[in-house]
């Protein structure tokens, strides 16, 4: 074949993987099920590169996930630079709430999230009144310390006219300068890194493989949780300060919905990954989840589709318990992905509703043999899939010390299943 | 002032500075004292133009202190923080104001922009997010320099790795420069406060001290001076009178952070509250009681609370507010006015404030020494009687008085005793 022969069937097959999950996503039946490629280090794992060099740098990284995608030929795949290679801005922007390989952890270990309270309990007033306000003066500064002259900042808000001269002042402050230089830097190496992200994606559409996914939204509980109060703040706040927690989770959500949907433009996918961390069976009470957790995560959710957005979400751990709950959204709309909940379960209860996908568990990939990754596979295309509305994919994606053969068999499984 | 400079500058410093305070206090004192307020008279009485005063820092603090020795007054206002301000205006791109030489004749004085710097549909944003508003709508829209932060993501609702990639936006070369230019627009700014700061320890040296190092304004004059416009305020009275309202509130809790930082720094406790769009002509008394006063009074009170000095400028004539405004602590405040005829307000309010005020600009300017003599012997004796009255111009002295009117006014309080 020539280059154009070459370029014309990877084209069709670009439309006819995309199509197989958009059907797949409407609830009708494709010509098979389709498989996800979602992924965090195991490209670097793979191909002999270590954790930190996945981290630091982007052009490594994006040459290992592109072998791999036309190794395993799944029908689309994540990026998986976006959450991995950033780990020149975060050592630049001085981040507190993570630890990442070279950074706190070990050269070949998976960086970590640090549950902390950067923002305490009885600054919800200053959130609701003033956000960004709270943002510029005090979350940032403790989150990153390149911001840490933004508490000298003056109160934006309260200047006028002469006050405004006597407020620019705070811009000449010690220190602000390097902020700014800083900053420049930061945002220097997050363009390089967005120009490979953009590389991969589209070498890999040139192939025939699309990136399905725009941007990324969080729950409003989960922001609370996981990047502000902590979750013991959290979980003390549904207690002890329920209409705070409330009232500053609708705020959010104006900002959750803005950014993403910002963030999200002129990307080729529709998708919105929603991973969930706090909502799960075992971290609050069904009554807690139908207050704080679900109307929230609805309302994000709803606005989403009505942008004409998929959310793509992704319930962590088991939410057996949920499920009846949450099939409260417009049919055919939205994935939901699920870990450990049984999703033939699943499909009994959501099934004229979401596209479920998932989940071979990550214990059979980095332990199992392939035949019994295929028997998972299997059991789950007949199962889960067989009428369509089903996208395999393992419980966490690819763990990232997946054996190579058992990631091929379940690449390969709805091949050989439908 | 041969009565003067037989005393040294410190005894002189706690006698000026006791006897105003006193005169707050409403407390008889050994005469009336003179305020020396005052835009580019200074620059006319050294014989520069207020273009060369308005751009060279130096040169305003020497006008100033020429004219302060000059009429050795009991406290003076360092209006250089406007009339030496040019190059810090300029370099701040600030559009709501025209100055000499920048929009004016070089020995005219400045003229404030009354324009819609915020649609009227922009008060939920105010509310929402005030800063953020001010951030990415208002200050650019009134400092050029800081259309910078259109680079500025929106940082609420910011998180994790999202708050990283959100930084992008701050790579380019465009936000670069541009923050490069609001930092040293800013230094522009500290430079000059040097200045100011200097100017300060100089006249505390000779003796004199300062009369207000603090600014505040009324509500209803930070929206219709500088957010709506008159227009626009007048009609959100009739068609957002809600908005307006939470506005206002919203405002007052923006306008009093920080207000005593000036105060503590420079160890003078007025705040000086210059009012605009509340006198007689503007609005009626019903909507006066409704979207002025009550704001105002909450600002006078709180800054009482503070132990600071409320120094209220009453523009134009006020005679029908005279029966509300005098709801505040006795012995706290001062009310300068304009116009207002000051022996009904001395009836009226003699007990509650202390008044400042007011030979009229058309004496000043076009009057003998003995006009001016005579009109303030009768202040002194009618208006100061039992203390409680501060000598002044209508508004200060006017850029285009006689200096030999300006002397008789500052010697007659030597002259007559109240």
């Amino acid at each position: 074949m020539d280059q154009m022969q070459i370029d014309a069937a990877a084209e069709k097959e670009y439309s006819v993987r995309s199509k197989r999950v958009e059907d797949a996503i409407a609830l009708r039946r494709p010509d098979r099920t389709p498989v996800h490629l979602a992924w965090r280090f195991w490209p670097a794992h793979q191909t002999g590169l270590s954790f930190r060099d996945a981290m630091y740098y982007p052009d490594k990284m994006r040459i290992a996930a592109e072998g791999l995608v036309e190794d395993l030929a799944p029908d689309y795949f994540q990026n998986p630079l976006t959450n991995v290679a950033i780990g020149n801005p975060l050592e630049t922007m001085d981040f507190k709430a993570l630890e990442w390989p070279g950074h706190g952890v070990t050269d070949n270990a998976s960086y970590q999230y640090i549950d902390q309270e950067f923002m305490a309990a009885d600054e919800y007033d200053d959130y609701l009144f003033d956000p960004t306000g709270y943002y510029l003066h005090t979350y940032l500064p403790r989150v990153s310390g390149v911001f840490e002259p933004f508490k000298q900042l003056p109160d934006i808000p309260g200047l006028y006219y002469l006050r405004i001269l006597a407020g620019s002042k705070g811009f000449a402050q010690p220190g602000m300068r390097e902020t700014f230089d800083t900053l420049a830097e930061a945002a220097g190496q997050i363009d390089v890194l967005i120009s490979e992200i953009a590389s991969l994606t589209q070498n890999m559409a040139a192939k025939g493989f699309p990136v399905l996914q725009a941007g990324t939204a969080p729950a409003p509980f989960d922001l609370f949780a996981d990047y502000m109060r902590g979750s013991k703040g959290a979980m003390l706040d549904m207690f002890r300060q329920p209409d705070k927690l409330l009232a500053a989770m609708e705020k959010a959500t104006h900002f959750i919905i803005k950014n993403t949907i910002t963030m999200a433009a002129g990307k080729s996918g529709k998708q919105i990954f929603m991973p969930l961390h706090w909502g799960l069976d075992t971290f609050m009470s069904p009554e807690k989840f139908e207050t704080f957790y679900w109307p929230q995560l609805r309302n994000v959710i709803m606005t989403l589709i009505d942008a004409d957005f998929i959310p793509y979400v992704f319930w962590e751990g088991d939410c057996t318990s949920r499920l009846e709950t949450i099939a409260d959204i417009p049919a055919g709309k939205a994935v939901y992905k699920f870990e450990h909940t049984d999703l033939v379960r699943a499909k009994e209860v959501l099934g004229d509703v979401v596209c479920l996908q998932g989940n071979v568990p990550a214990s059979i990939l980095n332990t199992g043999t392939p035949e019994e990754v295929e028997a998972c596979c299997r059991h789950l295309i007949e199962k889960v899939g067989r009428d369509g509305g089903f996208i395999l994919d393992g419980s966490v994606g690819i763990p990232d010390e997946a054996k190579y053969e058992n990631v091929v068999a379940m690449m390969q499984a709805p091949a050989n299943y439908g | 002032m041969d009565q003067s400079t037989s005393d040294n500058p410190q005894k002189l410093f706690a006698e000026r500075k006791q006897r105003v305070l006193d005169t707050v206090a409403l407390q008889e004192t050994d005469r009336v004292p003179f305020s020396y307020f005052a835009h580019f008279w200074p620059a006319r009485y050294r014989g520069v133009t207020f273009e060369q005063a308005m751009n060279d820092m130096d040169l305003a603090n020497d006008c100033a202190a020429d004219a302060i020795r000059l009429l050795q007054p009991d406290n003076y206002f360092a209006n250089q923080v406007l009339t030496g301000f040019g190059r810090q205006l300029a370099a701040l791109d600030y559009k709501q104001l025209e100055w000499p030489g920048h929009g004016t004749d070089e020995n005219a004085t400045f003229q404030y922009v009354d324009k819609e710097y915020m649609t009227a549909d922009e008060y939920d944003d105010y509310l929402f997010d005030p800063t953020g508003f001010y951030l990415h709508k208002f200050m650019p829209r009134v400092a050029g320099v800081w259309e910078v932060f259109n680079h500025f993501p929106d940082i609420a609702g910011g998180y994790g790795w999202k708050l990283i990639h959100m930084m992008a936006s701050l790579g380019s070369d465009e936000a670069g420069e541009g923050l490069q230019k609001l930092h040293l627009a800013g230094k522009e700014v500290n430079d000059a406060t040097l200045k100011v700061i200097k100017f300060w320890q100089q006249m505390n040296e000779e003796g004199f001290p300062l009369g207000a190092a603090g600014r505040i304004t009324a509500p209803f004059d930070m929206f219709a001076d500088y957010l709506r416009g008159s227009k626009g305020a007048m009609l959100d009275m009739y068609r957002h009178k809600d908005k307006l309202l939470e506005a206002m509130d919203k405002a007052i809790i923006l306008l009093m952070r920080d207000v005593e930082k000036g105060p503590q720094a420079f160890d003078c406790p007025f705040v000086f509250i210059p009012l605009h769009w509340g006198l007689d002509g503007f609005m009626s008394p019903d909507q006066f009681n409704t979207f002025y006063w009550p704001q105002l009074r909450s600002i006078i009170h709180q800054l009482i609370d503070r132990d600071l000095i409320p120094f209220v400028l009453w523009e134009g004539d006020c005679a029908s507010r005279l029966e509300f405004i005098g709801d505040i602590p006795p012995g706290k405040a001062m009310y300068m006015f304009e116009k207002t005829d000051m022996e009904l307000a001395k009836d009226v309010l003699g007990d509650v404030v202390c008044i400042n005020g007011n030979v009229p600009p058309s004496i000043l300017n076009t009057g003998t020494a003995d006009d001016v003599d005579e009109y303030c012997k009768n202040l002194i004796q009618k208006v100061g009687k039992g203390g409680g009255f501060v000598l002044n111009g209508g508004i200060g002295i006017p850029d285009e008085a006689k200096t030999e009117n300006v002397v008789a006014m500052a010697q007659s309080v030597y002259k007559y005793a109240n």
